[in-house]
């Protein structure tokens, strides 16, 4: 597409109406202007030819005819005149008229037509008139009938009427000439906020994503909404954009200290010649950092995918969660029993939620995990499932170490640990609550934690419940 | 030589610990949080910190800051995994000698280490030179007038602990403190023992006297008429 400007689309647009019109008057000019000269043109013309027609005389002659008088009369010497009588015979003629008599029996008295004589253009005038010969005599005199064709050169109408139009014209183009600098100046002056506008958002970048409207901006009616959308838009994307930074710096730290592990086990293994029981120890020892790896990998994998887009078919799940709940329970029956503690399900309601099964799972075993984990030998994790109205409500409780007040708001962020030393020990990840949260919120539920330091802690999770 | 090594992933704590121990033979003395890095640092003298950026309790930016506060030259080497040319400019306008980011090499640990111990006691090289007595620490061998001087483990690191600090006087106590971590039971006379060792192995080359036992106050490096180097 060719680049395209607003400014001068509308000054084109608003010249183009200006033109039309322009031009429309100057039609409807030629059109009065033509017709007030000709009306004048016609009545001097008639004037000329009736004074013409008092200039016939008698002759005074035995015929009783009738002759011109040149004398009684002056006429401009560009006009042209023809005087007949009802014979047909010539009385007198302007001394520019040569050529053959023009009066053309078909014409009518008392009408004009147009004339072409000796290359200039005439408008003639045909009238009649009677002449009394002998007005004294008995019967008041002999009536002769004359007729006179009297033209006058239009070319002197036109020019005047052209003047006028040829005025009316220029002094329109000048006009839009004028009005098309001005409405170009006030334009670009009008659109002052949008360029503001837009080099305050071109002044945005990742690393600056500063953008602040200018009070013009914000004053005018017609910028204000986009303004505001820009500046959400804005506020949305660096929040993700500074998160998204903040995990993949999180995953780096994470992974290369995994690695710096590994690397430095090995490294340490090959520093010297060893027993053949130290290489194995060393050896078991880096399997086990690898397998450590491993999982830090796989659950990054686990938690982008929870919280990748939510899921669209999160309605058309149906989960039994009192089974998820109960089977998981089983799962870690053996976990517990190594660290000397007790699993209880207490009352667990039949609820069936709107979750896809292994997510659900996965939901329940990093919560158990998480309790047995924060808990001494010979404490108890208990798990609780109820319906409220169109919510499935799990408790997992322990009697375990407690988060302290100051870290419970960050405890589902990721890589998040209330204390790392210590869970780093017991084999954390720091993402297990952060994948809980995603997995809970794809399927538009709610997870709490509330906790109480060396009194233990309680997460509950709401999920919707699919109605049979 | 002693070191204080702050690091919260056990497993990478134990296994530079290990390196230190066995390569250059330092004692080392592990913090698993900044909070209990500062204390030790306070408590005791370290030739040398490690020190790791993402530290539960007290970062390691601010336990570098606080260090620096509170007057303590030690050299720190900065551990670090966070990528980027400004926390790197910032960690060494605070005060940090070094760094290195994860993973990395424990063999480039183990000579950044001796590097910045060596030039916190005003050497260049890692060859020392105090008159006849030569102490190559990359090799851990001595040489005296030329001839090869075979010593034991401890011997070497009392040897290169007072070879840092030619013409200063070294009590029992400070020998003691750089020569083990704090889980060594602490004998003087078992330093004593080492000493005695140590002069009549560097003396029977020679026949001079290398160390001065100033009774109730340490030990001194004689230093002949060259001077050091």
């Amino acid at each position: 597409m060719r680049p395209y400007s607003l400014t001068r689309r509308l000054v084109m647009t608003v010249l183009f109406i200006q033109l039309i019109s322009a031009a429309a008057i100057t039609g409807l000019t030629v059109i009065y202007e033509h017709h007030t000269h000709f009306h004048s043109f016609d009545i001097m013309l008639h004037g000329r030819a009736d004074s013409l027609l008092g200039a016939v005389q008698d002759a005074e002659d035995p015929g009783d005819n009738v002759m011109l008088d040149g004398t009684e009369v002056s006429l401009p010497s560009s006009d042209i005149y023809e005087v007949v009588d009802a014979n047909k015979r010539l009385l007198g003629r302007s001394r520019n008229w040569s050529g053959p008599n023009e009066s053309d029996a078909s014409l009518k008295e008392e009408s004009f037509f147009k004339l072409r004589l000796n290359g200039k253009k005439y408008r003639v005038l045909k009238i009649g008139g009677l002449r009394m010969v002998d007005p004294g005599d008995k019967g008041g005199g002999i009536p002769r009938h004359v007729t006179v064709i009297y033209g006058s050169p239009t070319e002197s109408v036109w020019r005047a009427v052209w003047g006028t139009v040829a005025f009316y014209a220029l002094t329109s183009i000048a006009l839009l000439a004028i009005s098309g600098l001005l409405m170009f100046w006030l334009l670009n002056r009008g659109l002052a906020p949008l360029r503001e506008l837009a080099a305050e958002a071109a002044g945005v970048s990742v690393d600056s994503w500063n953008f602040v409207p200018s009070e013009r901006v914000r004053m005018t009616k017609e910028l204000a909404p986009l303004a505001g959308a820009l500046e959400t838009v804005l506020h949305g994307l660096q929040r993700s954009f500074v998160q998204q930074r903040q995990f993949v710096s999180d995953a780096a730290h994470e992974l290369k200290t995994s690695v710096a592990v590994v690397k430095s086990s090995l490294q340490l293994l090959a520093m010297k010649r060893r027993t053949v029981h130290e290489y194995e120890t060393g050896l078991e020892r880096s399997y086990l950092d690898c397998e450590r790896m491993e999982e830090i990998v796989a659950r990054m994998l686990m938690l982008a995918r929870a919280e990748s887009e939510p899921d669209q078919k999160a309605a058309e799940y149906s989960t039994n969660m009192a089974q998820s709940v109960k089977l998981v329970m089983e799962q870690f029956e053996t976990m517990a029993n190594v660290k000397k503690m007790k699993l209880v399900v207490l009352g667990v309601e039949e609820v069936v939620v709107r979750a896809e099964p292994e997510e659900l799972r996965l939901l329940c075993s990093n919560l158990i995990l998480n309790a047995i984990q924060h808990s001494h030998a010979g404490s108890e994790v208990r798990a609780r499932l109820k319906r409220q109205g169109s919510v499935a409500e799990l408790c997992i409780e322990d009697d375990g170490t407690g988060i302290p007040p100051e870290a419970l708001p960050f405890v589902f962020d990721r890589f998040y640990r209330s204390d790392q030393s210590r869970s780093r020990n017991t084999g954390g990840t720091g993402l297990g609550l952060a994948i809980c949260k995603a997995i809970v919120s794809r399927h538009g539920g709610t997870i709490d934690i509330a906790s109480v330091v060396n009194s233990g802690t309680t997460v509950t999770v709401r999920l919707p419940v699919r109605d049979a | 030589m002693r070191v204080l090594l702050i690091e919260d992933e056990v497993r990478l704590a134990q296994n530079i610990a290990s390196a230190l121990r066995e390569g250059p033979g330092f004692a080392v003395d592990c913090a698993e949080d900044g909070e209990t890095g500062l204390d030790l640092a306070g408590n005791l003298c370290y030739d040398l910190i490690v020190l790791d950026l993402m530290l539960p309790k007290v970062d390691g930016l601010a336990v570098l800051q606080r260090l620096r506060q509170r007057r303590d030259r030690t050299s720190v080497l900065i551990l670090t995994a966070k990528v980027g040319h400004s926390s790197i400019v910032e960690l060494l306008n605070a005060g940090a000698d070094d760094y290195l980011s994860k993973p990395f090499d424990l063999g480039e640990l183990i000579a950044r280490a001796k590097a910045l111990i060596r030039r916190s006691k005003g050497f260049a090289t890692p060859t020392l030179r105090v008159s006849d007595l030569e102490v190559n620490t990359v090799e851990q061998t001595v040489r005296r007038a030329n001839e090869l001087v075979e010593l034991s483990p401890t011997e070497y690191r009392i040897l290169e602990y007072l070879i840092h600090k030619p013409r200063v006087v070294v009590s029992k106590r400070e020998l003691l403190e750089h020569l083990y971590d704090y889980n060594w039971e602490h004998h003087s006379n078992v330093v004593e023992a080492h000493v005695s060792n140590l002069r009549k192995k560097l003396d029977a080359a020679t026949g001079q006297p290398s160390i001065e036992t100033l009774r109730g106050r340490g030990y001194r490096l004689l230093v002949g008429a060259e001077g050091s180097q």
